[in-house]
This record gives structure tokens, sequence and C-alpha cells, in this order.
């Protein structure tokens, strides 16, 4: 038993959305799977060449240069690869499982994802882990890892999970957080963390102009940070930035302007 | 069976299930781990007076701990679930968490989850903080020091408790010198404690007493200062005896570590003044683990 490697046959086409095409669902031929391209659907071998290959319960895809939205919508086990960049909503609602994607992904990444692991080579869009367009509820669960920059609004609703970023951030990141934690080894946007409730927002250059509605508790020992470096080492998702030993960091408590109790942590150097 | 001259009785000790955890607790240097550990094991020699039996497993160094700090593995034992998960939520709340710089993790886990963190997160009376990290859940609350990380549940497995070998010597000497060679070679035993002090007892007991309500009473059979006026058990020549209590995660533990104390206890031979070793049963009627002496030293 071997996966499928999923190769786009027309690259110039409008963006595919591969809702629906997650591992362990394609049998044989991937025959009765349909897909939305354009305005229309189409059987999936219409628009893939399907050929079985990789490991079992794993799913390769190769875009070819055309837009793959929704690659792991709503999965729950297995492995996908991406050979290239996604489009749109990678990983959106995924619930278990581990997405790769060598390239880079657009917007609404992991959006209301729930669980399993995202790992993103390169850039991420905007909407980074946050709800759904029109939905409530940021990312629920789960691992994000962004080996380059993210857009705006990363975590915005965040209610669980850990977002890891290995470059700079756009504005808004983790606003009106819930809950989680957001890694990020660069800079970041204007007005971070703005009316968050509750969370942690980890960085190691401390924001310009300082975030209003956020009070400054000074430097303290933060042992969980040496579980978290621990972990993420693991990965190979510490920023290359930070620290590689000691627990010290600055504590901003906010927003309070919204009655929130999250925090942003500012490493210090060991 | 004679080990170096000294008598191996063919007995068995007579041991019963226990629930048990294992706790990892760390601080900033081995003094600090000291001072937790110890508080929180204090107390803790028999379920029947103290809730629960607990003791220190063994040291940690920095490399075996979650958080790269010195630490300590903890075992507690007690009659069930729910008395283990009162205990380990008071030890933990009042022993390691008000120790300078300390922090509480599960060390097993497999089996079915007690709070930990999860009850004690209440004391940062809505400032504490949930991080999950690997998979496992952390409350960060926020203490006069800085802030107390407590893993949010440990695992429960069922263990063996009372398991126990009997020193018969000489004298009061060679009956502590034996037993505390014991202790050094059990201590090496990893999933085995001595819950009683120092690792011994002097004070075993039988059930039951001529006295209403009292539920124990002195082990006449083993007291030498009775053996002319009782139905005695201590043989000729015998003038102290001392028995080592072992609560272990499981049979196998229990085995390994009376083979390590009785081979150390035997090792001394008699010339040291050790006469024989025998072991603590109730007939097997009560307990469902039966650790026969020459089995386990076979």
């Amino acid at each position: 038993m071997t996966g499928h490697i999923l190769t786009v046959r027309e690259p110039a086409g409008p963006p595919i959305d591969l809702t629906g095409v997650l591992p362990g669902r394609l049998a044989g031929d991937g025959a009765g799977v349909t897909v939305i391209c354009g305005r229309e659907r189409h059987p999936l071998d219409a628009l893939f060449d399907i050929r079985d290959g990789g490991p079992s319960g794993s799913l390769i895809l190769r875009p070819e240069g055309a837009v793959l939205d929704a690659v792991g919508a709503g999965m729950a086990e297995g492995e996908i690869l991406v050979e290239g960049d996604c489009g749109d909503q990678a990983g959106r609602a995924m619930r278990g499982g581990t997405l790769i994607v060598e390239g880079r992904c657009g917007a609404h990444a992991a959006a209301a994802m729930q669980g399993g692991r995202l790992m993103v080579a390169g850039d991420a869009g905007d909407f980074l882990g946050a709800p759904l367009p029109g939905g409530t509820k940021g990312m629920g669960g789960g691992t994000v890892t962004v080996g380059g920059s993210a857009g705006d609004r990363v975590g915005e609703r965040m209610r669980r999970g850990l977002v890891t970023i290995q470059g700079n951030v756009g504005a808004l990141c983790c606003a009106r957080m819930i809950a989680g934690t957001v890694v990020v080894g660069g800079g970041c946007g204007p007005e971070p963390a703005a009316a968050m409730r509750r969370g942690t927002f980890l960085l190691c250059r401390a924001p310009d102009p300082p975030p209003t509605g956020f009070v400054d508790g000074g430097e303290n020992d933060w042992l969980f940070l040496e579980l978290l470096r621990r972990e993420l080492r693991v990965h190979g998702s510490w920023p290359a930035g930070f620290p590689v030993a000691g627990t010290r960091a600055r504590r901003l408590i906010g927003d309070r302007s919204a009655g929130g109790r999250g925090e942003l942590l500012i490493l210090s150097e060991a | 069976m004679r080990l170096n001259g000294v008598l191996i009785e063919e007995t068995f000790a007579e041991a019963f299930p226990m629930l048990g955890t294992r706790l990892i607790v760390t601080a900033d240097s081995p003094a600090w781990v000291q001072a937790a550990a110890v508080s929180m094991t204090g107390f803790a020699t028999s379920v029947i007076g103290c809730g629960c039996e607990a003791a220190v497993e063994r040291l940690l160094p920095p490399e075996e701990t979650p958080d790269g700090r010195p630490g300590a593995a903890v075992l507690l034992f007690s009659v069930s679930r729910e008395e283990l998960a009162k205990q380990v939520v008071r030890r933990v709340g009042q022993c390691v968490m008000t120790s300078p710089g300390s922090a509480c993790y599960a060390g097993l886990r497999d089996g079915p989850p007690i709070p930990l963190g999860n009850s004690l997160r209440y004391f940062g009376d809505g400032w504490q903080i949930a991080k999950r990290i690997g998979g496992r859940r952390y409350w960060r609350i926020p203490v006069m020091d800085g802030e107390f990380l407590c893993e949010a549940t440990t695992a429960v497995v069922e263990g063996v408790g009372g398991g126990n070998f009997i020193i018969l010597a000489a004298d009061r000497h060679a009956a502590l010198v034996a037993a505390q060679a014991a202790v050094m070679a059990i201590r090496e035993v990893p999933g085995a404690i001595l819950p009683f002090p120092g690792g011994v007892v002097r004070s075993g007991s039988k059930i039951g007493s001529k006295y209403k309500g009292l539920i124990a009473s002195t082990n006449t059979a083993f007291c030498p200062t009775l053996r002319p006026a009782v139905h005695s058990l201590v043989p000729e020549g015998v003038g102290s005896i001392l028995e080592l209590v072992i609560d272990a995660v499981n049979p196998q533990a229990i085995t390994a570590a009376m083979r390590a104390g009785i081979a150390a206890t035997a090792g001394l031979g008699a010339a040291a003044g050790v006469v024989a070793v025998t072991a603590g049963n109730y007939g097997g009627k009560l307990g469902r683990h039966q650790f026969h002496l020459h089995e386990v030293m076979a």
C-alpha cells in the first residue's frame, strides 16, 4: 500500500480548490473524487496526473506553478507534502496529521485549525491561524511553523496552539487573541496584540512604538520558556535570532484597555 | 538457603496492590530540590496513619529533568485514586509550590490522570496561565518569587505496597549496619522506594491489639525482649531485628529491590552478626502478591 502523487496537468488554469482531497481518501486512481476549479467542478483525474507513490497514508502534490487552495482542509491524519507553493487556506480547519509546504502559502493558512502540524518553508500570507472569513474563532490547537515571514493579523482570535515564525510579521499580530502561543523571530508590524485577552506573544525585539494598553511587568525568569525552547529545537523551529540559553524576558501585560491578561514576552540575551 | 552463612528462611513477603504516581520536582540547586522533596515526602510512612506512602526514588541530574535543572523523582502510593489525588495536591501545594524556585512535573505518562496543576492553578486567582508544549499541558501560577510551573495532571499506575524483608541480627549495631547496607542497595533500584525513616522500620506491627480501637500493635513475635514470655519467632542468638518495607510501581521492582537488599545484607555475612533474613506475611490470606525469598534470591 502506497500513497499518491498528484501532478497538475494544466498549471495555467484558475485556482483549484482541493477541499476533500486528503490522504487515505483516494482509492486507486482517484475515481469519483471531484474538485472545484474556477466556477466548475471537475473529476480529480481531469486536472491531475495521479500515480501511486510515497509512503502509505501520504499525499504528494506537485503544483507545477498552479494555485492550489484549501490544501489539507479538514485533514485528520496522514501527511501531505506540497512540492511548491500553496494558495489560500492551507490546513484550514485541520484536525490532525502533517501538512508540509516546501514553498510559500497564501492567506488564511491554518485558519480555525484544531490540531496537527503545518510546516511552511517559505512565507505565509495574512490571517495565519486566524478565523475563517466571517468566523469568530481562530486557531484552536495544533502547531504551525513558518520558515519565512508572515502577513497581517497572525494569530487573530487564536484560542489554543502554537505558531512559530522565523521572520517578521505584519500588523495586528495576536490581535484579540484569547489563548495560545505565537513566537516571532523577527520584528512585528503596528498594533501588536491589540485587544489581546490572554495568550503569549514571544519575541526578541520590543515593538516600536510600544503597544498601547500594555503595562510593563519588568524582567523575570520564565521557566516554561526552557520547555518551549526544547520543544521547538526538536523541530528546528526555535528562531535563529533567539538566545540559545536562559529564561529571562521582559513581560508586558495587557491589553488592559480591553481588560486583557495576555502577555508580550521580550526575550533577554542570556 | 544460606548466603554467606546467613540463613534465608523459606517464607514469603505478602504485599498489596496500591495506586501510585511519580512526580519530578526541580529547583535552582540540589539543596532546594532536597528541601522541597523531603518536605513533600514527610510524614508519609504508612497509609494507615499518613494517607499515603512516599519517598524520593532518586535524585536527577539536570540532563534528566524537563527544564534542565537539578531534580528529584518522587514516588507516592495510596489505597485509592481519590486519596492519592488528595495527597498529591496537598503535598505539592504545601511543600513544593511553597519552596523557592521549584517546579513540578509528571513522572509517568501512561495511566489514568489525576489532577496536579489542574487543582493548584486556582491559587493563581485568575492570573494563572495554561500552556501546552509538546503535547503536554502546564500551568504557570504567579508566586512571590516569580512563577510556579506545574504540569496539569500526572498518571496513576497500579503498584505494589508492603514488599518487605526482616533482618535478624546478633545485636542492634549489627542489625543497623545490615539494614543500612540493604537501604543503599535498594535505592539503586528504579521504581522502588523505602517510605520509612532512613528506609528502615524498627516497630514492625501485627494485626490487632488487646486494646479496643487499635487495629495494629507491636509485633510481639519479633520482639527479642519478649522472647521468653510470648510465642516468639526470634531464634536463639538474635538480639535485634529490623524490617525494610518496599513500595514499587510494579511487582518486578519489588522483586529487584528485595533481591538487592537481601544480597547486600547477606553479603556482610554471619561474621558481621547477621543471623537470618525472613519476611512478614499474614499466611497468604490478605495480600494479592507473594514474594518468596528463595525465589527472589534464586
